[in-house]
């Protein structure tokens, strides 16, 4: 039987929020007794509650069978865009707010969604004129150097 | 009631061009930083305070009053036009603001974001004026056992913005409840959850939740579905000043939902402790359950921004009552308030009830008159922040997405939070594509640690027998009464839904 992709992904979320409230529960058991109190009144039902929720979406996947075709155009679209989130996370992550956001800006626009040069380049630079005049200089807000640009200026 | 003393206030700041003066300067500023996800209004207070030193105390107190008073109503535009709430309380505007945004409603949307933001404002202020000699029994009463209950009775507002399955809205909410104990056990001090890891030994940030939740997933569905955050053409659409009209039309057509969410954001505002991000959903939960329609929200119905709106504006009034009274600040930025105004020389406490009264009207008309103020600048700039709902999503996408991670990491000054956004994000977007509902989880985390913290209390005190308490029998009706209306509300509609098939 084939199952679509969105419907192996509605039994995927169902299972992974009926994982998160086993764990926390099982953990909440070696709590001190007042300490895992309030965290096993919401997590044993919640256990159960995600247990019926995969339940009933693994009798909705059985019961269709159809493949949506636009889905694999979709996926294709959310992919890029987690590895976009993911490249923020990290960029920022190593190299700070001032020296990763604008190339970042420059790399989604220019690389990532193939905008002209120019748009692209207005966009890095006003993000860093942002960031680094308003934010730093402005209002004095000290940002994020990034873990890698901290270990090398120490 | 000393009526030449409170219109005499109000004469002090008319009569006044330099008063005037610092009010209009204030308003942009504090809607300003309420719009810029992170800043928020404490850190604006906190970077003006340089600049009102040496002012004097009427001066220095009505311009940081009135930035303060605004910072929501800022904070309502990254709301509607991008689901960034530009602070945590602002994320209730979020469910129906930004489905009115793709439906073209933008400039509607932001009319009525801040019509309902200026009439909050103008009755919590009203509201405070009228319930001075009352307040401090009142607010007295309030034991830990209502605190729980209180709680208890926003979290049964999850079951009503559950949407068509109440199994998926229990389980979110549930992982909101389940998020607010990661955290050092308030009774015990274990740590719960927290893996060593220092950073959440405060909890979860709530900032870094909401940007996580709603933020990111928008930003990653706008790229899946690619044009812009608005979904229809421009040919038609309400961003423009009609639109604005109309949403502020809308405050004055639901008159009695603007009253009744402002006087309930007022109230919430004067418990210390309970915060002014349950204000905002109790109030959006208050419009669901009271609608005749209550299908429409989370789809883009107006008084779903108006309610959060308004008590979002009100609560400011309320959390004032306390602060100066009783110098226990009603919200974290009413904390950093209480030390501008120490420093400029108003003494806050049970005194100021005898000799200072001058000031604290003058505090509640500058309250009022900063959210006037605010409705009248930004109505004539709501069309062209409307337009930037058409702007493409490849050009919004990457500032939004900087934006988001500045915003998570400025509301600790922690880059681990940018992780818990990461991992917030992921989930939201699962749980946006596949139909879970995502404000119960925010309702949860914010509530959560509330009803555990005044739980333990309220046992520790009086037993299981703190349910028989006065306040918390008056609480567990109001619970009662709100199942009750959703669980009759529910056959009903299902019992429509059946004869409307049968027929």
């Amino acid at each position: 039987m084939q199952v679509s992709a969105a419907l192996n992904g509605r039994v995927g979320t169902a299972l992974a929020v009926m994982l998160v409230f086993v764990t926390m529960s099982l953990i909440a058991l070696g709590f001190p007794e007042k300490a895992r109190l309030m965290p096993l009144m919401v997590g044993v039902p919640g256990s159960v509650l995600g247990l019926a929720q995969l339940i009933i979406e693994i009798r909705h996947s059985a019961a269709q069978t159809t493949v949506d075709a636009d889905i694999a155009e979709m996926n294709k679209a959310e992919r890029s865009m987690f590895i976009w989130m993911f490249l923020y996370f990290f960029g920022i992550l190593g190299f700070g707010f001032i020296y990763a956001a604008p190339l970042l800006v420059f790399g989604f626009l220019y690389i990532g969604r193939k905008e002209s040069l120019p748009i692209s380049l207005i966009s890095a630079v006003a993000t860093w004129a942002v960031l680094f005049g308003f934010f730093e200089k402005g209002f004095e807000i000290p940002l994020f150097t990034g873990l890698i640009v901290e270990s090398i200026i120490g | 009631m000393d009526l030449s003393g409170i219109f005499g206030a109000l004469l002090e700041i008319v009569g006044s061009p330099y008063h005037v003066f610092l009010l209009l300067i204030a308003v942009p500023i504090g809607m300003f930083f309420g719009a810029i996800p992170g800043l928020g209004g404490k850190l604006g207070i906190v970077l003006a305070i340089p600049f009102v030193f040496g002012m004097d105390e009427t001066a220095g107190a009505l311009f940081l009053i009135a930035m303060h008073a605004v910072v929501h109503t800022g904070g309502s535009v990254p709301s509607i036009l991008f689901g960034v709430p530009g602070t945590g309380p602002d994320a209730a505007t979020i469910v129906d603001g930004l489905p009115m945004t793709r439906k073209g409603e933008a400039g509607r949307a932001l009319g009525a974001a801040f019509g309902a933001s200026g009439f909050g404002g103008v009755i919590g202020g009203l509201f405070i004026l009228a319930v001075l000699p009352l307040l401090r029994p009142v607010v007295l009463a309030f034991s830990p056992a209502e605190f729980f209950l209180l709680a208890i009775f926003g979290i049964t507002f999850i079951a009503m913005l559950s949407g068509d399955s109440l199994i998926k809205g229990l389980l979110v909410g549930f992982l909101g409840l389940m998020m607010a104990f990661v955290t050092l056990d308030p009774q015990t001090g274990a740590q719960r959850y927290t893996f060593d890891l220092l950073f959440l030994w405060d909890g979860i940030d709530i900032i870094t939740a909401v940007l996580g939740m709603f933020a990111i997933p928008e930003m990653i569905a706008l790229c899946v579905a690619g044009g812009s955050m608005a979904q229809v053409s421009k040919e038609g659409a309400k961003y423009g000043m009609a639109g604005v009209l109309q949403g502020l039309g809308d405050v004055f057509r639901h008159w009695w939902l603007s009253i009744r969410t402002s006087v309930i954001g007022a109230f919430i505002g004067m418990i210390p402790g309970l915060g002014g991000d349950a204000a905002s959903w109790i109030c959006y939960g208050h419009a669901v359950q009271t609608s005749k329609t209550p299908e429409r929200f989370g789809k883009g119905a107006v008084e779903g921004v108006i309610a959060p709106e308004t008590s979002n504006n009100s609560k400011e009034g309320g959390s004032l009552l306390p602060t100066l009274f009783f110098a226990v600040p009603g919200s974290s930025g009413m904390a950093i308030l209480l030390g501008a105004f120490v420093m400029l020389g108003i003494q806050p406490g049970p005194g100021l009830m005898l000799g200072g009264m001058d000031i604290v009207w003058i505090l509640i008309w500058a309250l009022m008159l900063a959210n006037i103020a605010a409705v009248a600048m930004f109505v004539l700039a709501a069309p062209t922040l409307g337009y930037l709902s058409y702007v493409r999503g490849n050009l919004l996408i990457p500032f939004v997405l900087t934006l988001t991670f500045l915003g998570a990491y400025l509301s600790h000054r922690a880059w681990e939070n940018m992780v818990l956004l990461v991992v917030l994000g992921t989930l939201g977007y699962f749980l946006k594509k596949y139909s879970w509902p995502r404000p119960p989880f925010v309702i949860g985390l914010i509530l959560g640690g509330i009803a555990e913290d005044s739980f333990h209390k309220s046992m520790a005190l009086w037993g299981p027998s703190f349910l028989l308490r006065p306040g918390a029998l008056i609480m567990l009706g109001l619970i009662v009464l709100s199942i009750g209306i959703y669980v009759w509300r529910t056959i009903k509609g299902r019992n429509i839904a059946e004869s409307y098939h049968a027929g």
